[in-house]
């Protein structure tokens, strides 16, 4: 019959154990004569064997005899077993003795009538049964896999002939067990009947009205039209919402037209000087609203008594100004850090330093970033937002290609050498900088094209160059770039610099040491000051864009020395700072 | 009465665990898809009620259950001649008399070792919905097979004198007893029906 389960095994050695008669006597030295196992087949007919124990004189055919009793009224007798089979200690109990949902008790007598019973020799047919296995079992292979790993095997089949699965009288559940050749565990293989189910689904959705399947039909089409007409109606705003716009360039005061392309040159004359009415960029005011933007008063003058501004020569800013003197010599300039709105673009003109080399030091410190292979990528994705700092990066740079004197203005950058996954930005006054990442989101675009054109000519430079990290991690959380002062305290790498790999230690900007230097205050200052010449040993300089070549990669070589010194700490603000980004674009303009 | 089958189905269907059938309307159901459902709930009722008897009755006893007077088949030839109605008649008497002992026995669970406790009720709960979406089943089926499947024998349930452990084990020797002979019968029935169709058998 088709039941679901049936219990196979496949092996032919069947464990005959009757759980609920086994009667297992407790372990006494005397072992009364006993029965050991009651057992039906077919729930028709069953059979009882019994031991004589430790008596071994009742051992003999015929010294023990069987009774039973059957607890059916009327009657309760005691009745001799039915058929015995000596050879085994066997009672057979036939169709006619046999009677289901019965109470049988079965007990041992000797010839004298001494009985051996008790009351746990009791049962009921029905719970006895112990089915017969299948038989005529077989297997058929059905497909091998390609790699001959897994097999289709079918295995069938029939029910044992003494079980009457044909009438209902005996339902059978199989379970089909396997092994490894090389094993002894059986494994038992869950069978999935699906077909019994199947007939059933069959009939219920046979039984299922036409129409109801029509109005799931047309209900669905109905819904997805719906949909469709949503999504056209309001495709607009879907797209906006999908894919929304990236921001357009945006600087105060600057008409966007003048950032595309061949506009630099107005461009950089409102940045640079002039109109008044141009860039409010440099006034203080302006960056009142973007939270991100601090910025640090520098008074150079004061700077310039520093002690400790003697230690660090060759800073960045000074080299990239083309000035290799001493900060003494910075003295000579003109720089007043005396920045007070309106006042800053003049202050600011004021500080051309004449002595300033003509050589070009394009510090695309942040612009160039000198990437590192092994940077992040991920932080240059959060980059794509500050446009605004990357075009006045550009012009900077275009300012500075002008020449020293323009650079001037441009002086306090530092040059970004890393950026931190965290967003922190590394700055050095080599070739490792980096920049905050919220301060140059536009920096990290750069970056980011700069670094697979520039990767290959600038890792060589900078590998050469000692990783002399300044770190100036500006902390992207608070206000925390590091000012001066903080920047101050890093007179040689920190002691527990990390690895080579990463070259930047994180300052939080503290007070800790009123620096009379170059910084007059510690403010926060969202730009790092690499002109603080105090702390950048002289070490090897930024990377200087010589050109660019056919591919508009950025052909840099090494600074030299005479690299004008960077004006003493202005106003960050005269330095539309961290970074502006050079695109391949803007740098043939530059070189034009 | 057509409304019946469709929740009788559903029910009988959701016990299966298997199917969902959601049909609203519902045209006659052939008679042997509903005996082979209830011979389905039958099986579990019984196999959850052996499982029980296993678990919580140590040995055989012999027990005089409420159900004794009935007369029933005691053997297969026995039960071959019986017929369908009367098989089905019989199904449902036994199965009626076993909706109050079984709310006693859920009640009775205090007695029994805490940790017998949980295992009673949880499965006692789930042999009283059984019976109760058999019985709504066998209801259907013999309002189709004629006025002699119709009659129920009334087997009333007459608390004894025992009490405790002794009070359960007795009633659940008894259910297992009544559940396999339910079980049986509707077993007889179904391969009966199915005389086109070897494979509902």
């Amino acid at each position: 019959s088709r039941s679901s389960h049936l219990h196979v095994f496949l092996t032919l050695f069947i464990v005959i154990i009757s759980k609920k008669w086994t009667k297992i006597p407790k372990h006494v030295p005397e072992q009364k004569p006993h029965f050991t196992e009651c057992i039906s087949r077919n729930q028709e007919t069953f059979r009882c064997w019994w031991s004589p124990g430790s008596f071994h004189n009742l051992s003999s055919p015929g010294a023990l005899r069987v009774f039973y009793l059957k607890k059916e009224p009327p009657t309760s007798q005691w009745k001799e077993c039915p058929e015995y089979i000596h050879s085994n200690r066997e009672c057979f109990f036939d169709a006619h003795h046999t009677s289901i949902w019965i109470t049988y008790c079965v007990q041992l007598r000797t010839q004298n009538n001494i009985t051996y019973f008790n009351e746990d020799d009791c049962f009921s047919v029905e719970n006895i049964v112990r089915p017969d296995p299948p038989v005529s079992l077989n297997w058929t292979l059905m497909t091998i896999s390609p790699s001959r790993i897994n097999y289709d095997v079918m295995v069938n089949w029939e029910s044992p002939p003494t079980a009457d699965v044909r009438l209902g009288w005996m339902r059978l559940e199989y379970e089909l067990q396997y092994r490894d050749r090389n094993t002894t565990n059986w494994e038992a293989v869950r069978l999935v009947v699906i077909i019994i189910m199947m007939s059933s689904v069959s009939f219920c959705f046979l039984e299922s009205p036409v129409h109801l399947t029509l109005v799931f039909v047309f209900g669905t089409v109905g819904i997805l039209i719906l949909i469709m007409l949503i999504v056209i109606s309001q495709q607009n705003r879907l797209m906006i919402f999908l894919l929304p716009p990236v921001p357009a360039p945006k600087i105060k005061g600057i008409d966007s037209e003048l950032l595309k392309k061949g506009k630099l040159d107005e461009l950089n004359f409102m940045l640079s000087s002039g109109g008044m009415d141009g860039l409010p960029i440099y006034a203080p005011d302006f960056y009142q609203d973007e939270p991100w933007v601090e910025l640090m008063e520098v008074n150079e003058t004061e700077d310039v008594d520093s002690g400790e501004k003697e230690d660090n020569r060759g800073s960045d800013t000074q080299k990239l100004l083309g000035q290799s003197q001493p900060v003494s010599q910075h003295i000579n300039i003109s720089c007043s850090n005396s920045i007070s709105g309106p006042d800053a673009e003049s202050a600011q003109a004021t500080c051309y330093n004449t002595d300033l080399p003509e050589e070009e030091t394009l510090m695309l410190m942040a612009t160039l970033l000198p990437g590192q292979p092994d940077e992040e990528e991920t932080s240059l994705d959060t980059v794509e937002r500050s446009s605004a700092s990357e075009t006045d990066e550009r012009q900077l740079i275009q300012t500075q290609t002008r020449g020293p004197q323009t650079w001037v203005n441009t002086d306090f950058y530092a040059q970004v050498s890393n950026v931190m996954p965290s967003g922190g930005v590394v700055l050095s006054p080599g070739q490792q900088l980096r920049i905050q990442e919220s301060i140059s989101a536009a920096e990290k675009e750069t970056k980011k094209k700069r670094k697979e054109s520039e990767d290959s000519e600038e890792s060589e430079e900078r590998k050469q160059k000692e990783p002399q990290f300044q770190l100036l991690v500006v902390d992207p959380e608070g206000s925390a770039y590091s000012t001066e002062s903080s920047i101050q305290q890093i007179s040689t790498p920190p002691p527990s610099s990390p690895m080579p790999g990463e070259g930047y230690h994180i300052i939080h900007p503290q007070p800790v040491e009123p620096r009379p230097a170059a910084t007059t205050e510690v403010n926060q200052s969202p730009y790092i000051l690499p002109d603080s010449p105090q702390f950048f040993a002289p070490v090897a300089d930024y990377t200087v864009v010589q050109d660019l070549d056919s591919h508009h990669s950025l052909l840099l070589n090494l600074p030299s020395h005479q690299t004008p010194p960077p004006c003493l700490p202005q106003h960050p603000l005269k330095t539309p700072m961290p970074v502006g980004y050079i695109t391949p674009d803007l740098l043939g303009n530059l070189s034009q | 009465m057509k409304t019946d089958f469709c929740e009788i189905l559903q029910k009988l269907n959701s016990n299966n665990g298997s199917m969902l059938c959601v049909v609203t309307m519902c045209r006659a159901v052939p008679i042997n898809d509903l005996i082979y459902r209830a011979s389905q709930q039958s099986d579990k009722l019984h196999a959850l009620s052996t499982m029980l008897t296993q678990e919580l009755v140590c040995t055989y006893r012999v027990h005089a259950c409420h159900t004794s007077s009935l007369q029933t088949p005691t053997d297969k030839e026995q039960a071959l001649q019986v017929s369908e109605s009367d098989l089905l008649s019989l199904a449902r008497s036994l199965l009626q008399a076993w909706s109050d002992p079984l709310v006693v026995l859920s009640s009775s669970t205090n007695v029994l070792p805490y940790s017998a406790q949980s295992t009673l009720s949880k499965t006692i709960q789930k042999m009283q919905e059984h019976s109760k979406d058999l019985k709504d089943g066998l209801d259907i089926l013999s309002s189709k097979m004629g006025p002699a499947a119709q009659t129920i024998t009334s087997l009333p349930f007459i608390e004894t004198n025992e009490i405790g452990q002794d009070k359960i084990t007795k009633l659940l020797s008894c259910f297992r007893r009544d559940s396999h002979k339910i079980d049986s019968f509707l077993k007889v029935l179904r391969c009966r029906a199915a005389n086109m169709q070897p494979q509902m058998c």
